[in-house]
């Protein structure tokens, strides 16, 4: 019997059916994809003991303690330490980038000299020879910037930079800066601290506090401890400022505000609790209330701000009624506010008797300095970067012949950085110590990459915003992935070089006596089972056991200190009736009100890779950023939802695509910080516009001070 | 939707509180480094970017001044009765172990996507690249995850590492690992919050805080009405944002 046409096709139907009610084709579809998914290029996973090691975030102002997941010896991931009294197990997305980062693309993997528009790798005797003969032909006109705020590195280049013959020693621009000038022209000494932890009602003068403003990590945990889940809210906050940020998208209350007009809504406030009876002994009340009475009245506020008078009456009579009010003032950006806003925030907490108060403002001492012939942060922060800089650009000042720069990117994360780069430029010999290529770096002569937090020792002694003296350790856990080195032994080994006296041989030796000088400090105590806030409450302090400090704070507890510098605050009104006025609101013009995420990096990270993914669609898309106004400015502007603007202020001008957010007030563009880089990797460079351009540094009167957090902006 | 949910004797869940939540991402960076999530240059791209958590910001939809905003974190919603698991043709995905987590089986996925179209949260992303780590960077690779090629869909898993890991630590410490204490699991997203927006347990151990707070009369779901009955619960006081919870109508 032949096999027809008609029984073979029923063959191959009845086996194809056949087939189906077996599992060979379940089995083939299994195999298939997991073998189309087995790919050599696909990276497998580390394998190996997992253990946890704890240290603190560098990277992060915020300075939270991290508890670090290692994988048979190898750091693998940052959480927040549960034990650190900045941290509490929570993180910011910055400090959860610190493990990752020690292989970021934009690391400097070894020294560099610049050659041409580019680098050639050198090794580090070089690199000492060549700084070492320039840096001794520069004696006399050497200068330093530094963007660590909480470093004894700061100890070490001050005193080296001071020894060579300083044209001078300044931080980046900070909050803590714009602060200790307000406490020095009030009359004060010590670091404001701010005791969230033990405040009922806390008023925000523009500075986002649950993102750049301070130890943001911990006072989110403080924040968060006051509202507990589900339950009705143990706190109130009310944030003033130009928009619905971060901070304020979680307050109770948000009142609209120009940058520019903070000192007048706060003195605004301060007349109505004189109204009520408030009092002060500290020096100046008398003529502090004849300024507030003579010109910011309801009637005065109302004109120069818009805000109406019971609102301003109800944000007095909150103060006033709460058993711990707290007034907290900042600049929305993160920098470049004016110190009279802070005075006159400072001055609500004068009236309301909140100085040196659980849940009040501290003045915290400042840790005892161990480099011979180093600066204290008083010191360090008195140093007005822009102003110096713009100065140099000017030709008024004389340009330093050598510039060291320190964690530092001022030619990304200063206003007016075209004036700025120039200044810069002029500089003939500059050296830069970041760990990545970053804008400043690119215009150095030498780069000389320092270490990442996981690969050295490093210190963070009380960060600007904490409510008390906090002092931990960095450890490093593992070796330094590239060629690079932590700077304090650099410096220290160039100082040897130079002949140059700094006492110590290497940086821990330096660690290792500011903790032996912190061990002999009276009142300071391991924060474990007992919190300073706690303390600060009235709960005893626990006893210091003396010899095991080193070993506490390299397992990653804090060393911590309640108490507060004796001198009197006073209300500093002069400066006052100077610097701030009720004056009438400026008709159609639009000020840009530019706003900063963690999530963003700072200008020395760059935005780290993982933090990328965070930002929303409505910040950036592509290589455009977004900036957000809402409908009625949109409409007065003329511009439409999407549409690519051009900004131009200052004589400089950025294009943005525009993003319709009502929570901006009217007559206010409100613009990200952090974009618009022309260095780092592929994650930073060219996403977005760098902003931070179109701000003008603006002389304060009264104070003197350098001030840009806002700017009349043109938008076509 | 029809259908009814499984019921776990352990059935692991989510609070979130919206009124605490400062939409500073922090949770989404945990959770990018816990999973191997790869770093993204075109994150930008949201069709394409792969984000098991997504911080969404909620709006009012009034103008100024009387606009309010608020921010949502959306993990996977851990549907009782997931939509995405009926239509999977390959039981890449299911709901069939304790602690109600929906499960997605990688090695299993032919990456139709027939799931990411049912999900009505969005949870679910397509690998449409192989992932790359910056030389170096796979070095920080997390152990507990495995690293997923393209052409397959992933998912939020509630770090369902962790709970393994809190199982061993239970029985290496002589606990019951079926009654872990409240905290000895949670998510990288819950632990790293700063502001404690995210709470994490037990919705069925009157031990664990999250068997109080889904009482709460201000707690609510993702689109209830479809009876997905998911184990991610969200609080806030404000009532538009309860209500942006659901699709209501304007007479609702």
């Amino acid at each position: 019997m032949g096999l027809d046409r008609r029984a073979f096709l029923g063959l191959v139907a009845g086996g194809a059916v056949g087939t189906m009610f077996t599992p060979i084709p379940w089995k083939l579809l299994d195999d298939v994809s997991i073998w189309t998914q087995n790919w050599s290029w696909i990276p497998r996973v580390p394998k190996g003991q997992i253990d946890y090691v704890t240290t603190t975030s560098k990277l992060c102002p915020a300075g939270e303690g991290l508890k670090i997941m290692r994988v048979a010896g190898n750091p693998i991931s940052a959480a927040g330490n549960p034990d650190h009294p900045l941290s509490r197990g929570g993180v910011s997305a910055l400090a959860r980038s610190e493990v990752y980062m020690l292989y970021s693309p934009a690391r400097v993997k070894s020294p560099m000299k610049k050659s041409g528009k580019g680098f050639e790798p050198i090794t580090w005797e070089q690199a000492m020879l060549e700084m070492a003969d320039k840096l001794g032909a520069a004696k006399g006109a050497v200068a330093c910037v530094s963007g660590d705020g909480t470093g004894t590195v700061n100890e070490l280049l001050s005193a080296f930079v001071g020894k060579l013959g300083a044209a001078g020693y300044f931080m980046m621009p900070s909050e803590a800066a714009t602060a200790a000038k307000a406490v020095k022209l009030m009359g004060g000494k010590g670091q404001a601290g701010y005791d969230f932890e033990n405040a009922d009602t806390v008023l925000v003068l523009g500075a986002d506090i649950f993102e750049t403003w301070g130890t943001s990590t911990r006072n989110r945990k403080a924040f968060g401890d006051s509202r507990p889940v589900g339950q009705k809210p143990k706190s109130d906050y009310i944030y003033v400022g130009p928009t619905r940020n971060n901070t304020a998208a979680v307050c109770d209350q948000w009142i609209p505000a120009a940058t520019a007009d903070l000192g007048v809504v706060a003195l605004g406030i301060a007349w109505h609790l004189l109204r009520a009876g408030a009092t002060s002994a500290a020096p100046g009340f008398d003529t502090f209330k004849a300024v507030v009475n003579g010109g910011f009245g309801p009637e005065d506020v109302k004109r120069a701000t818009g805000i109406a008078p019971e609102v301003l009456a109800g944000v007095a009579k909150a103060l006033a009624s709460a058993k711990a009010p707290l007034v907290v003032t900042g600049s929305p950006c993160g920098q470049g506010l004016g110190a009279a806003p802070v005075i006159a925030g400072m001055s609500l907490n004068l009236l309301l008797g909140r100085v040196n108060k659980p849940g009040g403002v501290y003045a915290l001492p400042e840790l005892a300095t161990v480099v011979p012939g180093a600066m204290t942060r008083e010191a360090m922060l008195a140093g007005d970067l822009p102003a110096f800089l713009k100065g140099v650009a000017d030709g008024k000042t004389p340009a330093p012949k050598a510039l060291l720069v320190y964690d530092a990117n001022p030619a990304y994360g200063l206003p007016e950085t075209a004036t700025m780069a120039k200044a810069l430029e002029k500089i003939p010999y500059k050296v830069s110590f970041s760990s990545f290529l970053d804008e400043t770096a690119a215009m150095c002569d030498l780069v000389l990459p320092n270490s990442l937090t996981l690969e050295r020792y490093d210190d963070l002694a009380t960060p600007y915003g904490s409510g008390f003296c906090v002092y931990s350790l960095t450890v490093p856990y593992q070796k330094p992935v590239h060629d690079t080195r932590t700077t304090g032994d650099v410096i220290l080994t160039l100082a040897r070089k130079m002949s140059v006296d700094l006492k110590f041989d290497n940086f821990l030796q330096v660690l290792k006596e500011k903790v032996a000088t912190l061990a002999k400090a009276s009142g300071g105590f391991v924060a474990k089972d007992v919190m300073p806030w706690q303390v600060a409450a009235g709960k005893p302090a626990p006893a210091l056991a003396g010899g095991d400090l080193w070993k506490a704070l390299t397992s990653g507890y804090a060393w911590t200190m309640v108490g507060q510098v004796q001198a009197t605050l006073g209300f500093a009104p002069e400066v006052l009736a100077k610097a701030i006025k009720a004056g009438k609101a400026p008709e159609k013009a639009v000020v840009l009100a530019p706003y900063a995420q963690l999530r963003t990096g700072t200008p020395t990270t760059g935005i780290p890779c993982q933090d990328l993914t965070t930002v929303p669609d409505t910040e950036l898309i592509g290589e455009s950023t977004f900036v957000r106004l809402n409908s009625a400015t949109a409409k007065a502007l003329g511009v439409k939802k999407g549409a690519t603007v051009k900004l131009t202020a200052g004589g400089a001008s950025c294009e943005a695509k525009v993003h319709i957010f009502e929570s901006v007030m009217t007559g206010v563009v409100s613009a990200p910080l952090g974009f618009g880089h022309s260095a780092f990797d592929v994650f930073s460079k060219g996403k977005g516009a760098n902003y931070l351009s179109l701000l003008s540094v603006v002389e304060e009167p009264g104070t003197g001070l350098s001030t840009w957090a806002a700017a009349d902006v043109k938008i076509a | 939707m029809s259908g009814h949910s499984k019921e776990f004797p352990i059935t692991w869940g989510m609070v979130i509180d919206i009124d605490k939540c400062t939409g500073c991402g922090a949770c989404m960076a945990s959770c990018q480094t816990e999973n191997n999530i790869e770093p993204q240059p075109e994150a930008s791209n949201k069709l394409r970017s792969t984000s098991w958590m997504l911080v969404y910001e909620l709006t009012n939809d009034k103008a100024f001044p009387d606009h309010d905003i608020a921010f949502l974190p959306r993990p996977c919603q851990q549907c009782g009765n997931p939509p995405c698991v009926s239509v999977c043709p390959v039981v890449a995905t299911d709901k069939n172990e304790d602690g109600g987590i929906v499960s997605q089986v990688y090695p299993r996925c032919i990456g139709c996507r027939y799931c990411v179209a049912a999900c009505p949260y969005h949870v679910r992303y397509f690998g449409w690249y192989d992932p790359v780590w910056p030389e170096g960077m796979e070095k920080t690779l997390s152990p507990l995850t495995s690293v997923r090629p393209r052409g397959v869909v992933e998912k939020c898993s509630f770090c369902h590492h962790r709970w393994n890991l809190a199982k061993d630590a239970a029985r290496a410490s002589g606990k019951n690992p079926d009654n872990l204490d409240d905290g000895a699991y949670v998510t990288a997203c819950v632990q790293n919050c700063p502001s404690g927006a995210l709470s994490f347990g037990d919705l069925k151990n009157p031990k664990h805080k999250v068997h109080e707070l889904i009482k709460n009369p201000n707690a609510f779901r993702l689109l209830q009405r479809l009876g997905t009955n998911t184990q991610v619960y969200y609080i806030s006081r404000r009532e538009w944002v309860r209500k942006l919870g659901d699709n209501y109508l304007k007479s609702e």
